[in-house]
């Protein structure tokens, strides 16, 4: 019963193999004898590939249902037939969207003065804002919300087991610089297929950091200039030059990097929801995140491996 | 008796008169008769004495040299002529089209649009006509330098109503550097315009708080002549870059314009203690009432107009470009990543297929 994990993962793809072979034969066994042999080939592929899909399904909801343990369910499920995994967890995902509402509304009261002779600029803050005094309002308050953001994030970090594990989860390692070539063989044919990622991946630790380095420019330079009157002018019109530029930094890479990522990518289009459920599926597990789905399973073969154990002791003992 | 030789008298000289008018300077002369004695005045109503007396050598210097008493005066038909003539109106030659070939655009439409115009339409005497500051018999051509509204004169013609002003602006750089024959400086109407004057709250006024920038930087912009004294053209983009400009494009009235900070009528250049902008007098300056009170010697150190495109701006120059660089090699790489990503989706995508 003790058998390594790689055995018994072996011995699942012998079966299945052998199983998809077995019907894959008798399939084409009962092909009309008209059909040429590249649509022979084209059929036996095709029901190879189906095949070894849906009993791989078959096999791991059989699993998940019968052999692993209920967990008490702290988030809802999203509607899928597939199993999820929770990636963000709803502290983590109420960060994310107390930040994403204080972003928009700081770019679409503060872009806009970037750009002040553009005829969108003078419509969103003349037109719909109704003015700069209103306009600077609102960009404090966005500016509160995104502090906040901040701080609750750095206490998140230092004081939930989750923040903190992610936080040296998060940090840049050589593999990251590896996977980032492997991934540019990859795209270059060179590699049949991308670099296996952990739970953060180096575009994901790129985007993290990228977000710590605009918020430590943003909040440090659009405090000075909130109180301005405390210091010299010099250090005013370095904090707007800082905050002008990085705020476009910030907004350019929003819109191209991140709405790719999670929008326009063709993978997710229009929009991955894993923001409101937090939520990924298996599929996107092993495609996404390789390893942390492979350590999760692992853990959790371990999980029903003592549980196994537990019950073949207490069945030798009676 | 009396009577009747007086009307035959007036008769008489009405013939003459008209038979006069074939020779001009048997007109003029007649005229002159009286016109040319120095103490020939006339008592308005109100007191004030005014001399009739015409000299003949600006007359004949003039614009209208050519031109004979009637011509303008045309209620006088016959002589002695009523005590009450009346203001001439210019407008009798010059308008669009005139056959005797007297210059005339639309200003004329424009003086009845602008603040002048408007409060003579309202019957107020003493708004100025075009006498006022055109002349009357010393109308001299445009290139004249005796000329009312010769350049170097402008600001004596408008001191005479506004004197306060005049004074102010006498002491300022601007008058003072016309006084001493610089006429690249501005005059009254270089900022005001002439016949379209309007009040400065007027939001069609170039001297309206929003339109000043363009107002000022007809000189002290990109093509404007203050560059030539020293005075840095990048005045005005400065301005229109730092947060007051951005304000004011976005339509804010409150926010400080070049006169803010400058003054108006009595600008006077950094160095003089008495300038709104000389250093010892910035913090009163940026903390005058409804602008930053609280602003102390601290918040008003450093350069006002920065242009942090420009190397002298210093570490401001640095942290520009940095970002510039920066930006444009983050987005580059981003986007060719997403470029090599969707081109490799696209070929597995077909590979499928």
């Amino acid at each position: 019963m003790n058998k390594p994990l790689n055995n018994r993962m072996q011995q699942r793809e012998k079966i299945i193999d052998q199983l998809t072979e077995n019907l894959v034969e008798s399939t084409v066994a009962v092909l009309p004898k008209e059909c040429d042999p590249d649509t022979r080939k084209k059929i036996r592929h095709e029901v190879s590939d189906r095949i070894t899909f849906e009993a791989n399904v078959a096999l791991n909801e059989m699993v998940t249902k019968y052999c692993l343990p209920e967990t008490p369910r702290e988030e809802k499920q999203p509607e899928q037939e597939e199993r999820t995994f929770l990636r963000f967890g709803k502290n983590f995902r109420a960060q994310h969207m107390l930040m994403f509402v204080s972003v928009i509304i700081l770019i679409i009261t503060g872009m806009p003065l970037k750009f002040p002779e553009l005829s969108i600029s003078k419509f969103l803050i003349i037109d719909l804002m109704g003015g700069l005094e209103n306009s600077t309002l609102i960009h404090r308050v966005g500016a509160v919300g995104l502090i906040l953001v901040g701080i609750w994030h750095l206490l998140y970090t230092a004081l939930t087991a989750i923040g903190r594990r992610d936080f040296f989860l998060m940090i840049p390692m050589p593999k990251d610089i590896k996977d980032f070539w492997h991934t540019m063989l990859y795209f270059f044919g060179r590699r049949a297929s991308g670099p296996k990622f952990a739970r953060f991946s180096f575009i994901e630790k790129f985007d993290y950091w990228a977000v710590y380095w605009g918020m430590i420019i943003m909040i440090g330079s659009g405090s000075i200039m909130w109180f301005k009157e405390l210091f010299p002018k010099f250090a005013f019109d370095i904090s707007r030059e800082a905050h002008s530029d990085e705020g476009l930094l910030a907004t350019l890479s929003i819109v191209v990097w991140h709405f790719y990522n999670v929008h326009f990518n063709p993978g997710v289009f229009p929009m991955s929801w894993t923001w409101w459920h937090g939520r990924l599926t298996e599929s996107e597990m092993k495609h996404h995140h390789a390893l942390e789905y492979a350590e999760i399973i692992e853990a959790e073969s371990k999980e029903i491996r003592a549980g196994q154990n537990e019950t073949d002791n207490t069945g030798g003992e009676s | 008796m009396e009577r009747a030789s007086a009307s035959f008298t007036t008769l008489l000289f009405g013939v003459l008169l008209l038979l006069g008018t074939a020779s001009d300077s048997l007109a003029m002369e007649k005229c002159l008769l009286c016109h040319r004695k120095h103490d020939l005045f006339k008592t308005e109503s109100t007191g004030r004495k005014v001399s009739l007396f015409v000299d003949e050598e600006i007359l004949g210097r003039s614009a209208h040299a050519s031109r004979v008493c009637t011509d303008c005066h045309v209620d006088i038909v016959a002589l002695p002529h009523s005590k009450d003539v009346k203001k001439v109106n210019c407008r009798r030659c010059h308008y669009v089209g005139n056959p005797v070939g007297a210059p005339e655009g639309d200003l004329y439409d424009q003086y009845e649009h602008s603040v002048h115009g408007l409060e003579v339409a309202k019957g107020n005497s003493e708004a100025p006509i075009c006498q006022d500051c055109h002349g009357d018999h010393n109308v001299m051509p445009l290139d004249s330098a005796d000329s009312k509204v010769a350049k170097q004169n402008v600001p004596q013609t408008c001191g005479k109503c506004h004197m306060e002003i005049y004074a102010a602006y006498a002491a300022s750089t601007h008058g003072h550097a016309v006084s001493q024959g610089n006429l690249d400086a501005p005059v009254c109407s270089d900022c005001h315009g002439e016949h379209n004057i309007v009040r400065h709250e007027d939001p069609s006024s170039s001297v309206y708080g929003l339109n000043l920038t363009a107002t000022c930087s007809d000189c002290h912009g990109p093509l404007g002549v203050a560059s030539k004294y020293g005075i840095k053209a990048d005045r005005a983009a400065t301005f229109e870059d730092s947060f007051h400009g951005v304000a004011q494009e976005m339509g804010s009235r409150v926010v400080a314009n070049c006169a803010s900070c400058h003054g108006f009528h009595d600008i006077l250049p950094e160095a003089d203690p008495k300038s709104r902008i000389n250093p010892d007098n910035i913090p009163k300056t940026c903390g005058q009432v409804g602008c930053h009170p609280e602003a102390t010697a601290t918040f008003t150190s450093g350069q006002i107009h920065v242009d942090p495109h420009s190397e002298e701006s210093g570490i401001l120059y640095y942290i520009s470009k940095g970002f510039l660089i920066l930006t444009a090699s983050v987005l580059a790489g981003l986007m060719l990543f997403i470029l090599l990503d969707l081109t490799k989706r696209a070929r597995m995508a077909r590979r499928k297929r």
